[in-house]
């Protein structure tokens, strides 16, 4: 029970950090950003069934590809209209999600796809316990990668760079971050973590193009539980939300498990606007 | 001259709204079902403005008492016996009512949090009637009573209605553009910390836009319940229909108010006469739509009246407003 809550936890911790790094450093809701893991899971699809790569082996490739297409967007549209106003991105980004689905669509129709390797159905013992080997290997990545973004945010320069104009643009702008680019890296990185999450969630479970909106709604509720613009919150609100999804349908049966979250993450923003972690990138 | 041209403007209006009374003696029962819909969509887009075009706030999530007036109408024809009309103005009521206890705390919530707030309402409310399928029918939908006379007087009888409800939902817009509240929406949209400071009550000034807009949505809801006499949560809730919404509002001009209500004719017609014929590529060709509108014309069409047109001066805004 709790093993699968974490389990669930942290595939969800995995959706919500790319998206919360692009909210918190440019005020963008990437409302694309489920459709740019359901690309991510084609990638690994592909690559399995034409070259017959191990799906956990493509998780760079499709890092790279999503990385690519979210460097371009944010460079050739969304930079002209951050500065503008939410009403602009949010429909922009909306736009975007309705090309790259049906993009997808007609480039691989509606079928559901699964990527299933020959060791998707083995298992060990741990007392009690049943943990499948995939669902284990996919939460030591989901945990590298999040510790890899945190490395990454706090060392080297372009990350350093990053969390600068997070916390004033135009401060950043003064002592010489070229803005436009670091606002394309970090749109490249969300969704180059998009791509990873696409890959691990390929090999759990099926999936078609739509999948998407489920993970955008996923991502919302984290950001909000956990406080924005925050590698650590994205984490605690991904377990949180797990944890108590894993319960609830226990309790409640999984009929109203939708329901039930929206209205927490409603009540969330009511009474605790920060999140369980709040504030922004330090 | 200035007076002379708004007459003008004001003369085009009415030659335009009789044009619409007469055209159901000319045209067919499809095209007749295809401006039912332009005239909803307007309304719906138009509903929008008031919170998002006037005040800022961007309510994605508005649909929901769409679903709020469909739902209420279906229950109380289906379950009370009521007749479609008191259905519709009390889904109307109730909608405005759910606009104003959600609004108590959600319009605290600024930019993105709004915005967010709002579909997870929707999304809520959308589950909740899917679940609850003792009373509302859950996902297999629920179908009303249908009317007691032919089907062409019944469609010319709903575009009537939808025109009507149109015409008032643009007098609406105008009313507010020009009364005190809209102008302390404007200054909120604009800067909300400096409207509270020069002695607007912000909160109800926001609760009363959202309440009108949430009223004008619920019975439009309604009146599409009984229209299609049949109703499910996901076509009611649907949330593309806010965003379809969205993009019309900020094509014609948020925050102007025949802009909304232009948008909604243009992307509609174009939707029924262009996309029609390629329904795989519908969707992809509205997204390029939005992408485009948003970076080419993000203040609307009619923001390029006026001026004078050059496609050097919209190059220099798109570069003025880039990071």
């Amino acid at each position: 029970m709790i093993a699968n809550g974490i389990f669930l936890g942290a595939i969800y911790a995995n959706i919500a950090v790319g998206f919360s790094l692009a909210w918190g450093v440019m005020d963008v809701i990437n409302v694309a950003h489920g459709t740019l893991i359901v690309i991510g899971a084609y990638v690994t699809f592909i690559l399995f069934k034409t070259v017959g790569l191990d799906p956990f082996v493509t998780i760079p490739f499709s890092m790279a590809l999503l990385f690519l297409i979210g460097y371009v967007a944010q460079k050739y549209l969304l930079n002209f209209v951050v500065k503008v106003g939410i009403f602009l991105s949010l429909v922009l980004t909306f736009g975007l999600d309705l090309v790259l689905i049906n993009g997808v669509l007609l480039t691989f129709t509606g079928d559901y796809r699964s990527v299933t390797p020959g060791y998707s159905g083995t298992f060990f013992q741990l007392g009690t316990l049943t943990i499948p080997y995939v669902r284990l290997a996919t939460l030591i990545i989901c945990i590298f990668l999040a510790a890899l973004l945190q490395l990454f945010m706090v060392k080297t320069r372009t990350g350093q760079a990053i969390r600068a104009t997070s916390q004033n643009r135009q401060a950043a702008e003064m002592i010489g971050v070229n803005v436009a680019k670091i606002y394309s890296i970090t749109l490249g990185i969300s969704a180059a973590l998009a791509g990873a999450c696409g890959s691990l969630i390929s090999i759990v479970q099926s999936f078609t193009p739509f999948e998407g909106g489920f993970f955008i709604m996923k991502a919302f509720i984290i950001c909000v539980l956990g406080g924005l613009g925050n590698i650590l919150g994205a984490v605690i609100g991904g377990l949180v939300l797990g944890l108590v999804e894993t319960l609830g349908a226990r309790v409640f049966g999984t009929g109203f498990q939708e329901a039930i979250s929206a209205i927490i993450m409603i009540l969330v923003l009511i009474f605790m606007p920060k999140g369980i972690v709040g504030s922004k990138y330090k | 001259m200035q007076g002379e041209r708004k007459k003008g403007w004001w003369i085009l209006g009415v030659l335009v709204g009789l044009g619409f009374v007469v055209l159901p003696l000319f045209i067919e029962g499809y095209w007749i079902r295809v401006l039912t819909s332009i005239f909803m969509y307007a309304i719906i887009t138009a509903a929008l403005n008031i919170i998002a075009g006037y005040a800022g706030y961007a309510a994605f999530g508005n649909i929901v008492f769409f679903g709020v007036g469909a739902y209420t109408t279906a229950m109380l024809m289906l379950r009370v016996g009521f007749y479609w009309w008191t259905g519709a103005l009390i889904g109307g009521l109730l909608a405005a009512i759910y606009a104003i206890l959600l609004g108590i705390p959600i319009l605290r919530l600024r930019g993105h949090y709004f915005a967010i707030a709002t579909l997870g309402i929707n999304r809520a409310t959308e589950q909740i009637a899917l679940d609850w399928g003792s009373f509302t029918g859950g996902g297999k939908g629920i179908t009303l009573p249908l009317p007691k006379m032919e089907i062409q007087n019944f469609y010319a009888m709903i575009y009537f209605i939808m025109l009507g409800l149109l015409l008032v939902t643009i007098l609406v817009n105008y009313v507010i553009s020009r009364s005190r509240l809209g102008y302390a929406l404007r200054a909120i949209r604009d800067n909300e910390d400096a409207a509270e400071a020069s002695g607007i009550f912000a909160p109800r000034c926001k609760i009363v836009a959202w309440a009108i807009s949430a009223f004008i949505t619920g019975v439009t809801g309604g009146v599409f319940a009984y229209w299609f006499s049949f109703i499910e949560p996901a076509t009611v809730f649907d949330i593309m229909i806010a965003v379809k919404a969205f993009v019309m509002m900020m094509l014609g001009g948020a925050g102007t108010v025949l802009g909304p209500v232009i948008g909604a004719f243009l992307i509609e017609v174009i939707s029924e006469t262009v996309w029609g014929q390629f329904l795989t590529l519908h969707m992809l060709i509205l997204g390029i739509i939005m992408v485009g509108v948003v970076i080419l014309i993000p203040r609307g069409m009619l923001s390029l009246f006026g001026r004078k047109f050059s496609l050097a001066a919209l190059w220099r805004n798109i570069k003025n407003q880039a990071v």
